[in-house]
Order: C-alpha cells, then structure tokens, then sequence
C-alpha cells in the first residue's frame, strides 16, 4: 500500500515529536536514579563506552604534552639555575681564596702584634721586598729605612723568633743580616741551663760557641738572645740545637737550627734598640 | 559522506569538549562546540537527518557532562530540528546566514535547557542571561571562523542543501 504524499513530509515532525518525548522519558529516569547513587543509566553507560576512546586519547596527549612542557620548563630552569650556581661557584671560590688569604694574614699578623707587645721598646712593622739566603752572605731588605726610625743594628724578630739585625738603612729601605751570616754573632743563652756563649753563623744555620765542654747540652734545647751583646735584647729565641759534640778543645762543637724559617719570611718586628753609646763601647780602663 | 563528516565533527567536538575540561574547566560556560556541530549539519536542510545529528550530539553531550542524561540530546535535538525546517524553506547560504542561525540555535539551546531544568529538577539556573549572552557570543564567534575556515580548505560551501519538497 502506498503512503500518500502528504503523509511523508509529516514524518520528521513526527520523528521529530517521538525523540522528544523518548528524550523526555529519558531524563526522567535519569533524573530519579542520579539521586539515589546509580547515577548512570545502561544507555548512558554505553553512549560513555563507545566514545571513551576519544577523552581517554585526549588526557592521553595532553598528559604527555603537559609533561614535556613541564620537561621543558623544568630543563629551562635548570639550565639557568645550573648557570647561576656556576657563577656563584666562581664568585664563592674568589671569596674563599680571599678571605683565605685574609685569614692567613690576619692569624700572621696577629702572632707579630701578640709578640711584639712582649717586648717595652718601641717596635714597628715592616714587609720583606727582598730576599737574599742562597749565598753564604744572607739578608733581606725590607720597607723601612731611616724615615721611618729604623737605625742600624735595629734587632729584627718575627713570632718565630730572631731573623737578624738592620746593617744598612737608606731613607726608606733597610738592609738586614741573618743570624745564619757568617759575619753575624749574636750573644746567647741556652734556656734551660742559662749557659751563656756565642752564636755564629755558618751560612747554612748557626754554631753555638765558648760552652764548655761539660756542660750540660741536650739535643732539643732552645737557645735565646742573651742581651749581653747591646744590640739584641734578652729572652728572644734563636734556634733550636740539633747536635752538641765534644770540641777538640775545651769547648763543645754545637748546631743550632734557627727557629725562623727565612725563605718565608713575610712580615717583620723592627725592635729599636736602646744604643750603647759609643765611647762606652770603646772605653778601655 | 555527510555522515563521515559529522562523525569526525562529533569527534573532534568531543575533542574539545575533553581538552576544555582537562584544562580549562569552566570553560565550557562560555563556549558549546556541539551547537556548532549541530547548526552546520542542520543546515543543509534535511529534517530526519538533523533529529538523528541532534539526538546523537547531544547524548554524547551527556554522557560525558554531569547534566541529567538526555538534557542536551533534548536541547539540541530542537535546535536541530528549528534550524533544518528553517532551512528546508529558505535558501540560506554563507557565513551570515550559518551566524544567524547559530545564534539561534545557541539562544534556543540554552532557553530549551533552562526550561527542562525548571521543570525536571525545580532549580534556577544562576547568571542565566549573562551566560545566554556570554555564551551566544562565543560561540557565533568561533562557529563563524570554523565556517570560513571550512569553506577556505574544502573550497567548496560546506553544506549542500538536499532540500525536500515543500512541506508544513
């Protein structure tokens, strides 16, 4: 049987009515069911199983996305940090190396100050410009001379002990001999006995001279400035004796190694010396 | 070959409608791809096949939002249905005549929605008329530049009336 013509364009409308009302019924139920805990229908469920795939592919990407613009952003700022932290590196280890420095002066300086307020006379500092301990003569310069109340046969000490005295001073230099000269001697003691001689140098240390033969010397026992000679004042320490012998006279053969290291020898206590007036020195009775 | 594009139109408005949610999640208060979907295939005029495109888009609609199941299917189903009669009797072509009816389409979607909710759960929707115009806006906006690109790279007009006769 045919269908009239004015029946078929009747037939969306009335498709159109029946979805609407199957619609309807729809949402009712689901109205009732989403508020008892069953909030999806079968239909749903199916409608949600067959187009899963696409916000599953969806979080998928954009997870990975996500994840490699974080990578991205997380590398960037590692890179920089990793910058600055190099940067900082390099600053904190010219600090380190400064106030390393810094350190090391103030701890040298510090044991000079401590040392020098030992003595009653007046004392001044003074840096090495010049050191000369390769030949068998040995001295250093250092950058005080005359101007600066440096005299010739100044004493010239460090916290370790006896370096020398001032032979030569110019307006703003001064030339100093080594107690390991050996044109210097230096009037000395020995600590623990008192036994006074003289040291000598020999170019490589020092020889303690005029102790008899049976006095007592230990290998170990320090040796001090005397304060007989008028130049150098009493109690400073010299050297150290490494070897005491029995002389071919009346006398003991005794190394003595100076305390002061000389090829280290930075700064330095310039000990003004009260003079012995030079008719006294000369005074014969 | 109408159908194939509105399923890869389904997708990709699904697409969207994930991406939105995931990073974007208020979103979709601004802005319904599937309106668009829906007002483009009606567009061509034929009556049973935008019923069908409106129940389906909508249903998806649902399933994958927290609304009753069925609401959009509902909503969009008579927009489908306005937009295709409307076009079975006017020959309405070119990005104007799609914003038009997209704008209606949108305005009858979201008025269509505000009744059911009325009806169905007695609830008011909030800030209704500022969301009807925030959302018309949006939506005719992208809607018209998805239109042109569409028309740009298939060079061709996207939609080909397959009108009926006339009918009531």
């Amino acid at each position: 049987m045919a269908v009239s013509a004015d029946v078929i364009p009747r037939r969306p409308t009335l498709l159109f009515i029946v979805v609407l009302s199957l619609l309807f019924v729809l949402m009712s139920a689901s109205r009732r069911t989403r508020y008892i805990g069953e909030t999806r229908t079968l239909f749903e469920r199916s409608v949600m199983t067959i187009f899963s795939p696409v916000p599953k592919a969806v979080n998928w990407v954009g997870g990975n996305v996500e994840d490699m613009y974080h990578g991205y952003l997380d590398m960037r700022r590692a890179v920089n940090e990793n910058l600055q932290l190099h940067r900082k590196i390099a600053s904190l280890t010219t600090e380190n190396l400064k106030l390393r420095q810094s350190e090391s002066d103030l701890r040298r300086l510090r044991s000079l100050l401590g040392y020098s307020e030992q003595f009653s006379m007046n004392t001044s500092m003074a840096h090495t410009i010049m050191l000369d301990t390769s030949g068998r003569f040995k001295a250093i310069i250092i950058d005080r001379g005359s101007a600066n109340g440096v005299e010739v046969n100044d004493a010239i000490v460090n916290a370790n002990g006896l370096i020398g005295r001032v032979v030569l001073t110019t307006k703003d230099l001064s030339k100093v001999q080594l107690v390991t000269d050996a044109n210097c001697s230096v009037g000395s003691l020995i600590e623990r006995t008192r036994r006074q001689g003289i040291l000598r140098g020999d170019g490589k240390g020092a020889i303690l001279h005029d102790i008899p033969s049976l006095a007592d010397v230990q290998i170990g026992d320090r040796v001090l400035t005397a304060g007989i000679d008028g130049i150098y004042p009493k109690g400073i320490p010299i050297g150290t004796i490494v070897r005491a012998e029995p002389g071919q006279d009346l006398f003991k053969q005794i190394q003595v190694t100076p305390l002061v290291d000389f090829g280290s020898v930075e700064e330095v206590i310039v000990i003004h010396t009260r003079k012995i007036p030079a008719a006294i020195v000369r005074y014969a009775p | 070959m109408r159908w194939l594009r509105f399923l890869v139109g389904l997708l990709i408005a699904l697409t969207l409608h994930s991406l939105l949610d995931s990073f974007f999640p208020n979103a979709l208060a601004f802005f319904n791809p599937y309106v668009i979907l829906v007002a483009y295939y009606s567009m061509g005029g034929n009556i049973f096949g935008a019923i069908i495109a409106g129940v389906i888009a909508g249903l998806v609609q649902d399933a994958f939002s927290g609304a009753i199941f069925g609401l959009h299917a509902f909503s969009l189903t008579v927009c489908a249905y306005i937009v295709a009669y409307i076009n079975s009797r006017l020959d309405l072509r070119g990005t104007w005549a799609f914003g038009a009816c997209l704008g209606g389409a949108v305005i009858v979607n979201e008025l269509v929605i505000y009744i059911l909710v009325n009806i169905l759960l007695k609830q008011r929707i909030e800030m209704f008329e500022q969301g009807l115009v925030v959302k018309t806006v949006f939506t005719l906006l992208f809607g018209m530049l998805i239109y042109q690109l569409l028309t740009l790279f298939l060079r061709e007009e996207p939609i080909q009336p397959t009108r009926r006769p006339a009918a009531w």
